[in-house]
């Protein structure tokens, strides 16, 4: 079988390494570290050790009882939001700050959304003892004023892009501005399987954990692999980290749920596969929302998470090989989703994983009562309890 | 005109080239055509014509500024092809697109090479499609004969300095600073000697671009390099409305670039 990606960082035609030249050296440096160090069973066994005692892996898979019987087949939640820090995202900046580490960088940088990336990657960096700044877009900054504390409490910089769009694009442009001048000491842990080769491979590689764990629970709970997966996809991170160690199992089909936000026929969504078409963005050829002019397209949704106008040439690949459906599902879905979590089952979802819950609200006809359904709980509400509450004209 | 050409010429003369950038349609087209105009009246060798981008990653604060004045124009490749198919007529200078490769990329390879012959472009530059991934279009412009400008930085390994010297066509565009475009007062000096030794590898000019916008980088310059090229300074000026005196400027930096 044809390796994916190939050494040159495809996935089919999706991937590459669009980056300007300064960049191709340290890009180099990070695709021999990865390779060697980074695939070192040392290498692996240190960052086992901290996945389990620092960010308390292996996470639960929990059948999910009452919210089955609502949709009328066997439903398991994965759950990514009771890692540290809240979200799957430490799997990776674990694995990223480790490495940059053993690179001998001293310094950290990161983009953040309204996702969870920023603070996880401000905690790896203090567990490692690395300098760390955080770009993160000023719109983003405004609404998410407890996340920015928390990263200074880590002992990050925050840093307030106002360029662009002020969002997660645009922290992403600010943080490859700051590595063009900053290589040699700098290392940028880029937040999802996005970005020029070796980024998403290695960044699928390390999320990765979430489906070799999820393969070994349901075998035990159900002495069977799932019918179906199912995950939102902004950058797609926790949805090819669930993915991907299912991908020879052909009858395991993968759903990716993207944001609809206020509908598929306004401008206002961040469906990049469902509605965008191939191009370049950050590094790599994937699908990206764009305008006839090549210029990308501002993006919406009620969870900053997802609100990207791209996404990683793998779930690309897996789009045109039909390896994989994607959906996408509107704010007020998304909403409805989050209250029945919290009410069924006592878990307050966070809005991105929020969009994989609702997909299957809205979708229940099409499952069977012997169904099994493994939908990765990627990260928890309690962050979005506020925006939830300004939205919904609560006053707190 | 071709840009070997130019070069020839700028040999014969025993000069430096002076190559200036502009972002298209700030603070509007017209503007920029015009410009153009009394740039080559001024003695300046060619033109970069900056394709505005709503991600220009590889820039500074200063082309990121006057791209997003340019997109507010709705200035785009069919606009800009119209004023280079005016300009055909009307300098006599090289000038060359200047795109990240998205645009490009939307607009369809083959038309953009096309379309780029048609309006008497003679090279293109995408500072986002490096070496690794350039073959296929290069292959394109080949067939349109446009040259494809390559990169270097004082990062890149001498294994790929060597394919990219094998594939370079019009001239190299030496990366001077270790960063995004933008005004340096001063520029690493281990950039002077890495471009006079690069220099003597090239089979075509070696020019230098990033970071420069004075005398001192200039004279230094006029030493090691074929060519320089500058772009956020000229922005700036040209934002700020200082036109008399950025040509003022252009030409002392033309007058050093001469003088032996």
């Amino acid at each position: 079988m044809k390796k994916i990606p190939d050494k040159n960082g495809r996935f089919g035609i999706y991937g590459g390494k669009f980056a300007p030249e300064t960049l191709m050296a340290p890009i180099e440096q990070l695709q021999n570290a990865y390779f060697t160090i980074g695939k070192s069973s040392e290498f692996k066994k240190e960052l086992n050790y901290y996945l389990k005692f620092y960010a308390g892996r292996p996470t639960p898979l929990y059948f999910a009882k009452d919210f089955s019987q609502y949709i009328g087949c066997h439903v398991y939640l994965k759950r990514e939001d009771l890692a540290f820090t809240g979200s799957h995202k430490i799997n990776n900046t674990l694995g990223q700050v480790l490495l940059a580490k053993k690179m001998g960088k001293t310094r950290i940088i990161a983009e953040k959304g309204a996702g969870e990336h920023g603070v996880a990657t401000a905690a790896a960096a203090a567990l490692f003892k690395l300098e760390c700044e955080i770009y993160m877009g000023e719109v983003d900054v405004q609404r998410q004023s407890l996340n920015v504390y928390r990263m200074k409490l880590l002992g990050a910089k925050v840093n307030c892009v106002k360029s662009g769009s002020k969002t997660l694009k645009d922290a992403i442009n600010e943080a490859l501005r700051d590595w063009i001048s900053s290589f040699k000491t700098t290392h940028y842990v880029i937040g999802s399987v996005v970005g020029f080769h070796p980024f998403p491979v290695m960044v699928r590689d390390f999320q990765s954990v979430i489906g070799r764990e999820t393969k070994k629970q349901i075998l035990k709970a159900e002495k069977r692999l799932p019918d179906y997966l199912v995950a939102c996809v902004g950058g797609g991170s926790n949805s090819l980290g669930l993915f991907h160690p299912f991908y020879n199992y052909k009858n395991v089909k993968f759903i990716g749920v993207e944001a609809a936000g206020k509908g598929l026929d306004t401008d206002y969504h961040s469906a990049t596969l469902c509605k965008g078409s191939p191009g370049i963005l950050h590094g790599s050829f994937s699908y990206i929302l764009q305008d006839n002019d090549g210029q990308i397209h501002p993006t919406h949704s009620i969870s900053a998470g997802l609100d990207y106008p791209g996404t990683g040439p793998e779930h690309s690949f897996y789009k045109d090989s039909g390896r994989a459906e994607y959906h996408a599902m509107t704010d007020q879905q998304v909403l409805n989703a989050f209250h029945l979590l919290s009410e069924l089952e006592g878990i307050i979802p966070a809005l991105e994983s929020a969009h994989a819950v609702s997909y299957l609200i809205e979708n229940k006809k099409r499952f069977n009562p012997d169904d099994i359904i493994v939908v990765c709980l990627s990260g928890r509400g309690d962050k979005d309890v506020g925006e939830v509450a300004r939205i919904e004209g609560v006053s707190l | 005109m071709k840009i070997n050409e130019r070069f020839e010429l700028l040999k014969n003369e025993n000069r430096n080239g002076l190559i200036i950038y502009l972002t298209a349609g700030c603070p509007d087209i017209s503007f920029t055509e015009n410009f153009i105009i009394q740039l080559e009246q001024t003695g300046v060798d060619f033109i970069e014509i900056g394709v505005p981008f709503s991600d220009p990653i590889a820039d500074g604060p200063v082309i990121q500024k006057a791209s997003q004045e340019a997109l507010k124009n709705k200035v785009n490749l069919v606009s800009i092809f119209e004023m280079c198919k005016r300009l055909k007529r009307r300098i006599s200078i090289p000038y060359l697109l200047m795109s990240y490769f998205n645009p490009v990329f939307r607009y369809g390879l083959e038309n953009f090479a096309k379309d780029s012959n048609e309006c008497g472009v003679s090279g293109v530059i995408i500072p986002d499609l490096p070496f690794e991934e350039s073959l296929s279009f290069r292959t394109i412009l080949d067939k349109y004969n446009v040259d494809q400008i390559l990169f270097i930085s004082s990062t890149t390994s001498l294994r790929r300095r060597e394919m990219i010297l094998k594939a370079a066509r019009g001239f190299i565009y030496y990366i001077a600073v270790h960063g995004v475009t933008g005004i340096r007062d001063v520029l690493p000096d281990e950039t002077y000697q890495d471009v006079a030794n690069l220099r003597k590898k090239s089979k075509v000019p070696v020019a230098v671009g990033f970071g420069i916008s004075n005398q001192q980088q200039v004279k230094r310059l006029k030493g090691c390099a074929d060519g320089i090229i500058i772009g956020s300074y000229v922005m700036k000026e040209i934002m700020a409305g200082n036109h008399e005196f950025l040509l003022e400027t252009l030409k002392n930096f033309l007058s050093i670039l001469k003088s032996s």
